[in-house]
């Protein structure tokens, strides 16, 4: 169920596909989304890992964009899978050389399933500016990593500069587990929140995330201690009960697998809270197609600037890195 | 009732907020009968399995209840064993050792006092130790003669009761719901008396599933089907629900209660008044089960039962390869039983959506093949601008609810052969919803009991549908009192009667 294609070209991949799709006998599956992945050489094998995982809970087609150096020569070569190593979804990788790279939605548009929404991945470094990518601006929705930013804060910084609603970044999803259970802690309190802190590795944008976060929703001050992590490794709340009593809510996690969570006088307890793959990752992205208005307020509190919420398209950039600006 | 959701005034709650799970409140699990098959085999699975989803809420408590020299050790030892076994997800030591801080045992048996007080203290207790805030669900997993021991000793020590708990305090019932109408309800008015009504959830597992879920968005999200559903475009409906099994190890249940009891009486009826009812005004839990219960009320016997209430019981015969026993060889069943092992009835809805089209139902043990389905029948287009000879092998338009196996949809509609004749033939379009969204799609179980835990009703028949649906079932269950079943090959779709059935109405049976 696969076929490789050397300097092809858009339509026989087109064709490929095609093929492929009548022989696995697939033609009439229910493909939810087109989920396009930016991504270098070198990190391809954990893209199509992750895009497995996430495809077996929504059916989807996977367009996997390598691109390389624009001083090649122009050339693309391509691979199709179709129910075969990625699993029972449907893939284009596509490695495109020279300055094709900077054209890369000639090939991917004529590929994106007729009238679903399109969702693009930047598995690297977030560009800087989404809407000089021209496969940012065509998909519904984007998804960046800041954590693999060289500078993390930084890129975080650049994401609420860059902000549309329907961008968000995975170090927000990595937020998900922590935010759910400490939303779980206060379940049934009817306790006034203190100040909190939240400790993590130095520069980990998902502790500013939850942060921000924290500070939205409870309009208390939040601070941040570094810690040697992995990632995310306590939260801590000071909260005033009924009676006026202070009441501590504080989540461990020191070794990135299991948290234990105190709260006021009741026994300790450890739950299950381990760093997610990217696979989970982008399952729970592609879960919901719509935008994210807790993730903008989070980032605006995150990095103090605030964010345009206003539902708006993004109109393409060009720029061509092989001219120097002047 | 969906807004039921524990501690709306969480300030890290937000609706606009939707990574973050259903989780329900703090609350303890307390299983009657825990070491019996359903809580080993379903339950603690699916407890395992909301775990590990994180689904879980931080406060959790899962007490087993049963008559057994037990210590928690070996309560930890059994749940992991069929945790391990039947989880849906993958097993995880630092999941299971979530569950295993939460397990807790007390033995007992159901009429020692002493027992039942060291429980309402325990759960005293766990308001404090384990923050639960008095809430408890109490699953009954027992044979259906203990109930009212059980009830009453949760009235004696009033740990059923919402106010003295101080949190809430709710109860799941298995089916069966009765064996017949009167027991039914004296049943209901049992459980209703030790606790509020609004507390009570019957588990129909059928209701949990995806595909039974989806019908409700196919029918009430598009506009696609809503129009043609009706009298005026619908021929007939067939539900059909059949096994390949056969009694397993139920022989004792199964022969008393038979086909009709076992399946019609709620799953059928319950797929009927899905498929049949109007527009709920809301997706509430009280909007759907009032369109349903008003459903089941309008449903009509035909007055020919002879003709159109049909059963019967396999006979030996092959099924996938192997030889089947009959029914009556079967380990434990008494030599000259009439309980029926196959059930096909017409039904009729008296409304004015449905004046006139008829629902066929049928379910069976040993059939060629395990299936759950709806099946719309459209009528066939008033006119055919073609030869007659170019439509012979155009049927009717279908559409299938495939609720289990390989759950999904199929839409059947003529489409022209290739070739330079004009020539019609039936083909499928296939939704498969199951091969694409396994991963993700819950067992029935895992969703029915968050549901509980959240106080969500809406899965969950009402006594009003019970009631309802036992006096169909009454009416059958007498007309065929004293008649005998007629026989079927195992490994064959029922028997003759059956088609003949449909024959008498110019119809036939789909094949599944």
């Amino acid at each position: 169920m696969a076929a490789t294609l050397w300097d092809t070209t858009g339509g026989d991949i087109i064709a490929a596909l095609l093929a492929e799709r009548r022989t696995a006998g697939a033609l009439a599956s229910g493909l939810a989304l087109t989920l396009v992945i930016v991504v270098d050489e070198r990190r391809v094998g954990e893209a199509e890992e992750a895009a497995t995982i996430a495809a077996a809970a929504h059916p989807c087609r996977v367009l996997i964009v390598v691109r390389h150096s624009i001083d090649a020569d122009v050339r693309l070569d391509a691979e199709v899978q179709v129910g075969g190593r990625l699993g029972a979804t449907e893939a284009v990788i596509m490695r495109m050389y020279g300055r094709l790279s900077l054209h890369a939605e000639s090939v991917v548009l004529p590929l994106l399933a007729p009238d679903a929404p399109v969702v693009a991945w930047w598995h690297g470094p977030p560009p800087i500016e989404i809407a000089t990518d021209a496969l940012g601006v065509l998909a519904n929705r984007r998804i960046t990593d800041c954590a693999l930013a060289p500078d993390p804060v930084a890129a975080l910084r650049q994401r609420a500069t860059d902000f549309v609603p329907g961008d968000t970044d995975l170090a927000w999803t990595r937020a998900t587990p922590w935010r759910s259970l400490l939303a779980s802690a206060f379940d049934g309190l009817d306790n006034r929140p203190g100040e909190a802190t939240v400790k993590a590795e130095a520069g980990n944008p998902s502790a500013a995330l939850l942060a921000g976060w924290l500070t939205c929703r409870l309009g208390v001050p939040v601070s941040g201690e570094d810690s040697p992590g992995p990632g995310i490794t306590s939260v801590a709340l000071q909260t005033t009960d009924e009676a006026g009593e202070d009441y501590k809510i504080a989540l461990d996690r020191p070794s990135g697998i299991t948290a234990t969570l105190h709260r006021g006088s009741e026994d300790p307890r450890s739950l299950p809270l381990p760093r997610r793959g990217y696979g989970d990752l982008l399952a729970e992205e592609l879960r919901r197609m719509d935008t994210d208005p807790v993730y903008a307020e989070a980032l605006s509190m995150a990095t103090g600037s605030s964010v345009n919420e206003q539902p708006r398209s993004r109109v393409l950039i060009w720029r061509d890195p092989a001219v120097v600006a002047p | 009732m969906t807004a039921e959701i524990v501690g709306s005034h969480n300030p890290l709650r937000d609706p606009r907020d939707r990574r973050l799970p259903r989780v329900p409140g703090p609350c303890a699990v307390v299983v009657f009968g825990v070491t019996g098959d359903l809580a080993r085999k379903k339950l603690i699975p699916a407890i395992y399995d909301l775990a590990n989803r994180g689904l879980l809420p931080p406060g959790f408590v899962l007490l087993g209840f049963a008559r057994r020299d037990w210590t928690v050790g070996d309560f930890e030892s059994l749940a992991r064993e069929s945790a391990q076994q039947h989880c849906r997800t993958e097993f995880k030591t630092e999941v299971w050792a979530r569950v295993a801080a939460s397990l807790k045992f007390l033995p007992g048996s159901f009429d020692d006092d002493a027992a039942f007080d060291a429980l309402h203290h325990e759960l005293d207790d766990m308001c404090h130790s384990h923050g639960i805030k008095g809430n408890a669900a109490f699953y009954l997993s027992i044979p259906p003669p203990a109930f009212p021991t059980v009830l009453k000793q949760m009235e004696r020590t009033g740990m059923a009761d919402n106010e003295k708990a101080g949190g809430w305090r709710r109860v799941v019932v298995e089916k069966p719901f009765g064996h017949d109408l009167s027991s039914a309800r004296e049943l209901n008015s049992l459980v209703d008396d030790v606790f509020t009504a609004d507390d009570v959830f019957r588990i129909d597992h059928y209701l949990g599933k995806e595909t039974v879920q989806n019908l409700l968005a196919l029918r009430f999200a598009n506009t696609l089907f809503e129009p043609i559903w009706n009298s005026h475009y619908v021929d007939s409906v067939q539900i059909t629900m059949a096994e390949d099994v056969g009694i397993g190890g139920r022989a004792a249940f199964y022969d008393a209660a038979g086909a009709a009891r076992d399946v019609l009486q709620n799953h059928l009826l319950q797929l009927l008044a899905l498929t049949a009812m109007e527009e709920p005004v809301s997706f509430d839990a009280e909007a759907i089960r009032t369109e349903k219960v008003k459903v089941l009320n309008a449903i009509s016997l035909p007055d020919d039962l002879e003709h159109y209430a049909i059963r019967g019981q396999y006979d030996q015969g092959w099924l996938a390869g192997a030889r089947a026993p009959a029914y009556l060889d079967e380990a434990n069943i008494p030599a000259g039983s009439t309980t029926e092992t196959y059930a096909a009835v017409r039904l009729g809805i008296e409304t004015r959506r449905w004046a006139g089209v008829p629902f066929y139902l049928r379910t069976g043990k040993r059939l060629p093949r395990r299936v759950t389905e709806i099946a719309v029948l459209f009528t066939t287009a008033p006119h055919l601008p073609f030869d007659a000879t170019d439509t012979v092998e155009l049927g009717q338009n279908q559409l299938v609810v495939r609720v289990q196996p390989d759950e999904g949809v199929t839409l059947r509609f003529g489409s022209k052969v290739p070739g330079s004749a004009m020539e019609v033939r039936d083909v499928s379009m296939d939704f498969l919803y199951g091969e694409a969204f396994t991963e993700s799609s819950p067992e029935a179980y895992e969703r029915l009991i968050l549901d509980v835990l959240i106080g969500d009703a809406t899965l969950f028949p009402r006594n009003l549908e019970v009631d309802a649906s036992w006096k169909v079932i009454d009416r059958l269950e007498e007309f065929w009192a004293n008649g005998q079943p007629e026989k079927y090959r195992a490994g064959e779709w029922g028997p003759r009667g059956a088609d003949e059935m449909l024959a008498r109405d110019g119809r036939v049976w789909r094949r599944p």
